[in-house]
């Protein structure tokens, strides 16, 4: 946390201005300072070390570290080969990687969209519809966030599975037809993981929400009931311009979420069948683990980290923007 | 950060040569070494292959109670992921897993991440215990380039091949009588047969293609009965102008094509989302009349299916030969960075050499080594046996074809996946195939 830069923001105008006018009584001299009123102090920068150390050694060095990897011809045991950007070529040019990006896309959509549309919906049943035992509800649908990937992606699997629990449900609804083994189906592969995607993270905008939704004054809720607004028109004019914060929360952790997935993925499909559920992270772990390419393993982690700062940014500038400031 | 702004690889000593083994090579008077530990990972985490190995293990610790060994499986398809990372850290396990080729094998020896065994070859007499074509899938150049020649790196337990599981149960009341089928066009018309005998959502064949390798398992064995056996061995060891764009190649696969949309694999893609030992499972559960895959599996058959259970090699095409998929098994490799080679080097002849065969057989496995004798007590175990070694009478082991480039598993498990969706012609899995096959041609031509 840094102090605000520019004066007078929050902080109550420091009283000991100097005096200049003459017959006032002289104030003792204050110290003399190198800095505008309200400018931190340069002592600061000492509490900000060891954080700062931290997240040089373990984050933004190895960032740098891949970013000049990503340079390289490298099988990763022996002497690597500076190639220029010929990665960086590879990852615009390569189809497979280009269509491991289209279904980070799709997953967002799954894994960010759908969760806050949902989330929305019950937050505001919840909120309103005097519910008994909200927090048991809360406590429930937010357990998918607790639960580790891998152990999600297995139960899936098996509910996914050709004669797992979906199928037999579908079988005894006279659904027999569309039964399939789910995550082995070409078009139906990457829905269904993306589906597991909006169950785990339906939760945690739910429970952002719910917060949310409480510190919204009762009395604009009394406001627009007087002035003859319907439960519809309500949502649009104070719920959600009231959640713009936390929209902008959980549409960026879930869209982070949605594009660095690898262990659901890499447990349920291993990005097959063919490709249909390669991802970008999937890519970086095989090149670089498996088919010896680490420099290229290096360009696609790059692109993809540029790619999450870029929606992150995006998505902070776009919902959290208050209009009347 | 260290090597940051160096070249990546540079600061590692440039060929971990330590690994030469003393001129003399001790293979006894372990027990003067005092407690010694030796860690150990398998790449074959089920079946067969983990309770022979447990087994072995335990003997070893036995023989020498001051030796403790920390033995730890992996299963097959994460370990070719791992295996090259684990080698080169600072504390490798001191004998692990490789896999032939050029994805695992010819890294870890390029790399110096592993010990040459010539000595102990020596020593040992593993020379006599093998046969050429065995040694010969652990043979690298010194630089890690050529591969089927040179220096000897590894050894493995078992004979692997591909075959044909048969549950006789189902066989019979289709009456289908597996004594009748002599050649591929009988087993494929026995196909036919079976399709309409089994239930519309039952499939003939028992596949599991999740891990993407089981098609291409299966896929061998059409494949031997239009390609010579000693052409796919020629293109995986890149042989100048081998070539994957034949027309035998091309038939094998139309065929499988065919009989996917005839229903035998299962309807749609379903086999997509269960992994090869998944499948045997439910083989061994009454699922479908034939599994075609890795004699690996054949314990988890036999605890299935009990007396029901028969392996037998996929019958010949007109070359009158058996051809499949079959190799020696993963093999064992001693890190270079081993604290006690001659123990390691040791406790790999255990497993590996005439000491190891009560345990292979037991297990329905068949010893790689061929003084490694030793009676299989069960029908099935005696026929997995039998499919072995008509395959190497006959020379029909082609190998496996991942072998052939780092990233050949890949390239092929993903066409093979997408071929048997509809959505890629055989021949585009051929032009695919061949072209990353040449792609690291040049790449080793270059050097």
């Amino acid at each position: 946390m840094t102090a605000p830069s520019s004066p007078g923001v929050g902080a109550p105008v420091p009283a000991a201005r100097p005096a200049r006018a003459a017959g006032v009584v002289e104030l003792p001299p204050l110290r003399v300072r190198d800095r505008a009123p309200g400018e931190p102090r340069r002592v600061a920068y000492l509490y900000l070390a060891p954080a700062f150390l931290f997240y040089g050694l373990f984050a933004f060095g190895p960032l740098v570290y891949t970013t000049w990897l990503s340079f390289f011809d490298w099988d990763g045991l022996t002497v690597g080969e500076w190639t220029g950007l010929d990665n960086y070529r590879k990852v615009l040019s390569d189809p497979d990687i280009r269509a491991s990006f289209v279904h980070s896309f799709e997953l967002i959509v799954f894994y960010a969209l759908l969760p806050v549309l949902i989330g929305l919906l019950l937050a505001s049943l919840l909120a309103h519809g005097r519910v008994r035992g909200v927090t048991f509800f809360r406590a429930v649908l937010f357990l998918p966030q607790t639960v580790a990937t891998v152990v999600v992606a297995i139960a899936w699997v098996w509910i996914y599975a050709p004669d797992g629990p979906l199928n037999a449900g579908l079988d005894a609804i006279g659904l027999g037809g569309i039964t399939r083994g789910w995550i082995g189906d070409f078009d139906f592969a990457l829905p269904a993981l993306g589906l597991v995607g909006t169950w785990v993270t339906f939760g945690l905008c739910l429970v952002l929400f719910l917060a949310g939704m409480q510190k919204i004054p009762t009395t604009l809720y009394e406001a627009a009931r007087v002035d003859g607004a319907g439960r519809v028109r309500e949502f649009f004019a104070v719920t959600l311009p009231g959640l713009r914060s936390e929209l902008a929360v959980a549409l960026t952790l879930a869209t982070i979420t949605a594009l660095r997935t690898f262990d659901l993925i890499y447990v349920s499909t291993a990005g097959g069948p063919g490709t249909a559920t390669t991802v970008p992270s999937v890519l970086v772990y095989q090149n670089a683990f498996a088919n010896g390419r680490v420099g290229l393993a290096a360009a696609v982690a790059v692109v993809l980290t540029v790619l999450i700062f870029a929606l992150a940014f995006a998505i902070t500038r776009l919902v959290d923007r208050d209009p009347s400031r | 950060m260290a090597g940051c702004g160096g070249t990546p690889g540079e600061d590692r000593p440039a060929a971990q040569q330590a690994g030469t083994p003393a001129e003399q090579v001790e293979t006894d008077g372990f027990e003067s070494l005092g407690p010694v530990t030796l860690s150990v990972i398998s790449g074959e985490g089920s079946g067969g292959p983990r309770d022979a190995l447990k087994r072995l293990t335990d003997e070893f610790e036995a023989k020498y109670p001051n030796v403790t060994v920390k033995l730890s499986f992996r299963d097959t398809a994460s370990w070719f992921k791992q295996a090259k990372l684990v080698a080169a850290s600072d504390k490798p396990p001191d004998v692990f897993a490789g896999n032939q080729g050029y994805q695992v094998d010819g890294e870890l020896v390029k790399a110096g991440l592993v010990l040459p065994l010539d000595e102990y070859a020596k020593a040992y007499g593993w020379e006599d215990s093998y046969t050429p074509e065995t040694l010969q899938q652990f043979m690298w150049s010194d630089d890690g380039s050529t591969f089927g020649e040179g220096t000897l790196w590894g050894v493995a337990q078992s004979g692997q091949s591909t075959g044909v599981f048969a549950n006789m149960a189902k066989l019979r009341d289709a009456g289908v009588d597996p004594a009748t089928l002599e050649t591929f066009d009988d087993f494929d018309a026995a196909l036919a047969k079976l399709r309409d005998a089994l239930p519309a959502d039952e499939p003939v064949i028992a596949l599991g293609n999740k891990d993407q390798y089981g098609a291409i398992h299966l896929w061998g064995m059409i494949q031997g009965a239009y390609t010579p056996a000693q052409d796919m061995r020629d293109w995986i060891f890149h042989a100048d102008g081998a070539t994957f764009d034949n027309p035998g190649d091309l038939t094998a696969l139309e065929k499988l094509v065919e009989w996917a949309e005839k229903g035998y694999m299962g309807q749609g893609d379903a086999f997509n989302s269960r992994n090869d030992a998944e499948a045997a499972a439910a083989f061994g559960g009454g699922e479908g009349a034939f599994m075609l895959g890795g004699n690996w599996n054949a314990s988890i058959a036999k605890d299935g299916l009990g007396k029901d259970a028969a392996f037998f090699n996929m019958p010949p095409g007109e070359s009158g030969k058996a051809v499949a998929i079959g190799s020696a098994s993963l093999p064992m490799h001693i890190s270079a960075k081993a604290e006690e080679p001659d123990l390691a080097a040791a406790y790999l002849d255990h497993i590996t050499g005439p000491s190891a065969a009560e345990a292979l057989v037991a297990t329905q496995q068949v010893p790689a080594a061929t003084d490694a004798t030793a009676e299989p007590g069960d029908p099935l175990g005696r026929q997995v046996m039998q499919g072995w070694q008509q395959l190497v009478e006959d020379g029909g082991l082609t190998l496996f074809p991942d072998w052939s480039s780092p990233t050949m598993l890949q390239t092929m498990g993903q066409t093979f996946q997408e071929m048997l969706g509809g959505r890629l012609a055989p021949e585009e899995v051929i032009s695919r195939t061949q072209a990353d096959w040449e792609e690291y041609h040049a790449e080793l031509a270059e050097g």
